[in-house]
């Protein structure tokens, strides 16, 4: 075979996700009615943003090799106490202060910093205690959601302050403010994973634990800056979900963890760590978010999203192992 | 600096882990420019020996001199920082990225932007290139993953990986256990051209006939202690597997540590 065709099948291979979301788009474009307009496809893109920032955490921390099943509480927590905060009624405390562009930074701050303490516990645990990390963050997974719902009382936060709100309704060409956001951090992450060292001992230290600690890189300080960033992100999924719905409830963005779990896998990164690419995982998202588009337009129940979520994952992970032959095969 | 002081000096280290103890009171010492062959049994203690020196673990007792001076390394970095390069028995690649990721793990050359560290890789491939083409290894890519790589391709990576980065002292586990007849060859031929360069050796072989090839002594470890520390010329592989496996056909000597009668053995001895 040809370095050049080969290297063809290569790039193919590396990007199937954004393949399979051409196809897609491209088939419920020409079968489903009212499908193909702008405003559907920006629709895609804002829903996709909470579910992209959280996933992008949760790729990293996947991708050193570890899991992270905190981040949807994670986001809930964060996204109460802005609302809680920030928020005129129901258990909200409608702080508000002059000038009015600095309430949305202290605020954005107050939900990273939530989301910051979260990573850092799940971090202390996996890598000082030594504990799995499956344990440590499903624990987190379960306490941080009963937190939200102890400090709220089950109730929720509304009217979130007009100075934050509007992060929710600017759009600009056309496309929410919201949704440019995530493609931002989508831009920033993807960068940070390829080009910096931070990105380089990441993958690493996902494809060998003991080989890093052996050349002389911190391994254990990059496995808990993951947690962390993952929790940051989470804390952004958050404050971004709470000016969306203008507030928070107790229940805020349950099954948001499966989705984000869905979009990375499908967009190529490996649960063995040490493999996979954030571009891929937001053609990930989109994917997901497209099909989710397409049931609502045809009105089918919402319970069949999750059989087709569930079916789509594991289509992914078989395309994977699939993936894997073809390229030994190759070499 | 005196000329008789020797690079690496370990006095009297012991490892217990629990109950168990791996090494009980080790002396060696490695010379500049010196090839040590470090030989023992399955479980004698030679890869616990080669994690302290190479600060993956902490002795639990003695002292390791380094330059003359009394050292303690808490992690491979600090030891890499002294000067002390390792290669494992069990390859310390990341397979899941390229030869050049691999080549350049925990030194990556980076260009700051906005204090932002951003690799160059460009400038890592072109001195991955020279390096492997220095030492004669063909890889068809610089920018395949290693997991696609050979069992010796593997190897060679490592090797040159050490001989490019150099140090003041190799530590070499094995090293050859994956390579073929020719690559062996060309392994030891560089082994005496990098302690040409005055660089300390301690290679740990299984085999024999490659110990004698390349060393200029040999330090055979058994349960633990030193059982023997010979120069190559006054020694024979019949009584170093003697050594080894305790046994006492060509000496008359008791077994263990000091009871040692081989005539070399007790001059170092009194010189430790």
């Amino acid at each position: 075979m040809s370095p050049a065709r080969r290297a063809t099948i290569e790039f193919l291979l590396d990007n199937l996700v954004w393949l399979m979301l051409i196809v897609v788009l491209a088939v419920f474009s020409a079968t489903i009615p009212n499908y193909f307009q702008f405003g559907i496809f920006a629709n895609i893109f804002e829903q996709s943003t909470f579910v992209g920032v959280m996933a992008i955490g949760l790729a990293i921390v996947i991708i050193a090799g570890n899991l992270d099943l905190s981040v949807e509480s994670t986001a809930a927590l964060s996204a109460m106490v802005t609302g809680m905060l920030f928020a005129s009624s129901g258990v909200g405390m409608g702080i508000s202060f002059s000038p009015a562009w600095l309430m949305p930074v202290v605020s954005l701050l107050i939900a990273l910093a939530v989301g910051g303490i979260i990573g850092f516990l799940n971090g202390f645990f996996v890598i000082r205690v030594g504990m799995s990390a499956f344990i440590v963050t499903l624990a987190s997974f379960i306490w941080v959601r009963g937190l939200v719902v102890a400090i709220s009382g089950g109730r929720s936060a509304q009217n979130l302050a007009p100075s934050i709100r509007i992060i929710g309704m600017e759009d600009i060409l056309g496309v929410p403010l919201l949704a440019w956001i995530s493609v931002l951090c989508f831009a920033i992450f993807a960068f940070v994973m390829a080009k910096t060292t931070f990105g380089r001992y990441i993958t690493l230290v996902g494809g060998n634990k003991d080989a890093t600690f052996r050349a002389g890189i911190n391994s254990d300080r990059i496995l808990w800056s993951s947690f962390i960033v993952a929790g940051v992100l989470a804390g952004l999924a958050g404050w971004l979900l709470a000016i969306r719905t203008s507030g928070a409830t107790a229940n805020l963005g349950v099954g948001m963890l499966f989705n984000a779990f869905a979009a990375v896998v499908i967009g190529g990164v490996s649960l063995k760590g040490g493999i996979g690419k954030l571009p891929g995982v937001y053609a990930g998202v989109l994917l997901l978010y497209s099909i989710h588009t397409a049931i609502n337009l045809m009105g089918l129940p919402a319970h069949f999203t999750q059989m087709i979520l569930g079916g789509l994952v594991l289509a992914a992970v078989l395309l994977d192992t699939f993936k894997l032959r073809l390229r030994e095969k190759l070499l | 600096m005196t000329d008789g002081e020797p690079l690496l000096k370990l006095e009297r280290i012991k490892k217990h882990f629990g109950a168990i103890e791996a090494l009980r009171g080790v002396d060696m010492t490695v010379s500049r420019g010196e090839v040590v062959a470090l030989l023992g049994d399955n479980g004698a203690g030679k890869s616990t020996l080669v994690k302290i020196i190479a600060g993956t673990y902490p002795p639990s007792s003695g002292r390791l001199m380094f330059e003359g001076e009394e050292r303690y390394f808490a992690s491979p970095k600090e030891a890499k920082a002294a000067g002390i390069e390792t290669v494992y028995q069990d390859l310390s690649l990341c397979t899941n990225a390229d030869v050049v990721a691999n080549f350049f793990m925990g030194r990556e050359i980076t260009k700051r932007y906005l204090g932002i560290p951003v690799l160059q890789e460009r400038e890592m491939e072109k001195v991955v290139a020279e390096a492997m083409r220095n030492a004669g290894t063909k890889i068809p890519s610089l920018r395949v993953n290693v997991e696609n790589l050979s069992g010796g391709q593997r190897q060679a990576i490592e090797l040159n990986r050490f001989v490019h980065w150099g140090g003041k002292l190799v530590v070499l586990d094995e090293p050859f256990a994956a390579l073929g007849v020719e690559q062996t060859r060309r392994g030891l031929e560089m082994i005496r051209r990098v302690a040409a360069g005055g660089i300390g050796v301690i290679v740990i072989t299984h085999i024999m006939e490659q110990a004698f090839q390349v060393a200029d002594r040999l330090v055979v470890i058994r349960q633990g202690a030193v059982a023997g520390d010979l120069k190559r010329e006054e020694t024979t592989p019949e009584k170093v597997i003697d050594l080894i496996t305790g046994g006492t056909l060509s000496d008359a000597g008791t077994d263990g540590d000091g009871g040692n009668s081989d005539p070399a053995y007790q001059r170092e001895k009194t010189r430790l």
